[in-house]
């Protein structure tokens, strides 16, 4: 089976910039992580591979330091990793980044399965896993917290509903995006970060993959972001609360009832 | 394996253990770090000191020292390495890691709760064969290692900022487990539980955490009480104090500096 996992790098949570002029999150300079939603598809595409035997192709969309979130995905245990990164694929939105994403996956050839995680934690829209599905005219399930089944010709899953949970099968090529329910990721183990460390990746470029020019990058993205703000600042407080045991959980209480908390 | 424990216990007792943090899984130069690890591994253990390697302290992911050992074919002492060893693994990871140190001829372990984060898993009561409880504390991963892996001697920590009732009786339960010997958290002074447990358990090798850094006021989390930015700390002599009051015990070296330090250690031993 071939399963291609596509992952995104992100600013680490607590070191997100906004630059005012653009609305775009700046990445120059902040610590870049792998997005956490991403690890679990990584897991789960390892698991099902041990299943089945196969391939695992890690993909993304980004600049040339997003190697080292290919690289973090290559000590996991993936076989090959591939960067789109270019200046015309910069600014895409999520609609131009599915295309590009699924213009890559139609490249790579005979995918049966993608996985991405649920959402990605800096744009947090959870669109791109099921626009790469619809371009590439594959079933889709979102939120998906268990692979139940995989066969030669479909994978079974439970995915996340209001109410519960369904039991879906999907006939190949299938896209699943994971919720972290579904598994804990693996730790790299030194040795497979070494072999990571030196692993080149290549960089693939809007005609590698053939991409309509006059859909990639920000000026051909059909959404621009108007204004962006960071979320308020939260008024934390620590209140020390000076009194015998017996009586703190009292006190504690007419503390939160006192601001209105309860 | 009784009387190389004695051996290995009353070294304890008269031994630095410098503590050493393997590389970091999000290093942004992994060879370098490496080398750093080892250059520091091999001048504890030539000093004749024992290095205490920490297991994802703070829950920050970082390598193994083991695979660090293993993957660098370094040439160590395994009479003076302790691996830490916390309840933040897979059954599967805690296995291989003392698979490995078997491997390496290294048979001391510091069993801690540890501390966890959202990407490092967390054994489960089943994992180490426990029924009756709800987690897995350092007193069942402790029963695990001896009942699985005998040949260990088992260190544990010891706080003496919690309530003193509870961390004793928190000790007599990782005892019973088959714990050892012991490594306090960090003082920086005589401390009044530390002498009820030197008199209470006087058969029991302590090993004693100085703090080494200068920044005192990191210690705050620990000790459950601010301590000002500006509180001036001299870590060499509080080692030189501690040393004088507490003669029959090992000191456990966090932070310390190796470039501004170690020489004035490797002096005072």
């Amino acid at each position: 089976m071939k399963i291609v996992v596509c992952i995104k790098q992100v600013p680490a949570s607590n070191d997100a910039k906004i630059d005012p002029e653009t609305k775009r999150i700046v990445r120059e300079g902040s610590k870049a992580i792998v997005n956490p939603f991403d690890l679990y598809a990584i897991e789960e595409a390892l698991a099902i591979k041990e299943r089945t035997g196969g391939e695992i192709i890690a993909l993304t969309m980004g600049p040339e330091k997003a190697k080292s979130a290919l690289k973090e995905a290559l000590s996991m245990g993936v076989d090959r990793a591939i960067l789109l990164s270019d200046r015309a694929f910069g600014g895409s939105d999520t609609w131009a980044t599915s295309y590009a994403l699924a213009k890559a996956i139609e490249t790579i050839g005979d995918v049966e399965l993608i996985l991405c995680g649920k959402q990605a934690i800096d744009g947090d829209t959870a669109q791109v896993g099921p626009g790469i599905a619809e371009k590439l005219n594959a079933r889709q399930a979102a939120n998906v917290w268990k692979v139940e089944k995989i066969e030669e010709h479909s994978v079974t899953v439970k995915r996340i509903n209001e109410r519960g949970w369904d039991l879906v099968r999907l006939k190949y090529p299938a896209l699943l995006t994971v919720v972290k329910d579904i598994n804990t990721p693996r730790i790299p183990k030194l040795r497979d970060a070494l072999i990571a460390e030196k692993a080149e990746i290549p960089v693939w470029k809007p005609w590698d993959i053939g991409t309509d020019p006059d859909l990639i990058g920000l000026r051909n993205s059909p959404t621009q972001v108007v204004r962006t703000a960071p979320p308020a600042a939260r008024n934390a407080v620590t209140l020390k609360i000076d009194c015998k045991p017996e009586e703190a959980s009292d006190r504690f209480v007419k503390e939160l009832l006192k601001r209105k908390l309860i | 394996m009784g009387d190389e424990m004695d051996a290995f216990e009353k070294r304890l007792n008269k031994n630095f253990h410098v503590e050493i943090i393997p590389p970091k899984q999000e290093s942004e130069n992994l060879e370098a770090d490496l080398n750093l690890f080892a250059s520091k591994l091999e001048r504890v253990i030539n000093s004749g000191f024992t290095a205490s390697i920490t297991d994802n302290a703070m829950g920050i992911l970082a390598f193994q020292g083991h695979e660090c050992i293993e993957e660098l074919g370094l040439r160590i002492d395994p009479e003076r390495v302790l691996i830490h060893l916390n309840t933040f693994h897979t059954i599967k990871n805690l296995d291989e890691i003392l698979a490995s140190c078997m491997r390496l001829g290294i048979r001391s372990i510091l069993a801690v709760s540890g501390d966890g984060s959202t990407r490092l898993p967390k054994l489960c009561p089943a994992d180490v064969e426990c029924k009756n409880t709800l987690s897995v504390t350092s007193v069942e991963l402790i029963s695990y290692i001896r009942k699985r892996y005998p040949e260990f001697r088992i260190g544990v920590a010891f706080n003496p900022y919690e309530p003193e009732k509870h961390e004793f009786e928190k000790l007599d339960r990782k005892l019973s487990a088959g714990a050892s010997f012991v490594i306090t958290q960090p003082i920086i002074d005589k401390n009044p539980v530390i002498d009820r447990l030197l008199r209470d358990y006087s058969g029991l090798p302590v090993t004693i955490e100085a703090w080494m850094s200068k920044k005192l006021y990191l210690l705050s989390d620990v000790v459950g009480y601010p301590i000002s930015e500006d509180a001036e700390y001299d870590p060499i002599a509080t080692l030189e104090k501690l040393r004088g009051v507490y003669p029959q015990c090992g000191f456990y070296l966090s932070l310390l500096g190796f470039k501004t330090q170690y020489q004035l250690i490797e002096e005072m031993a």
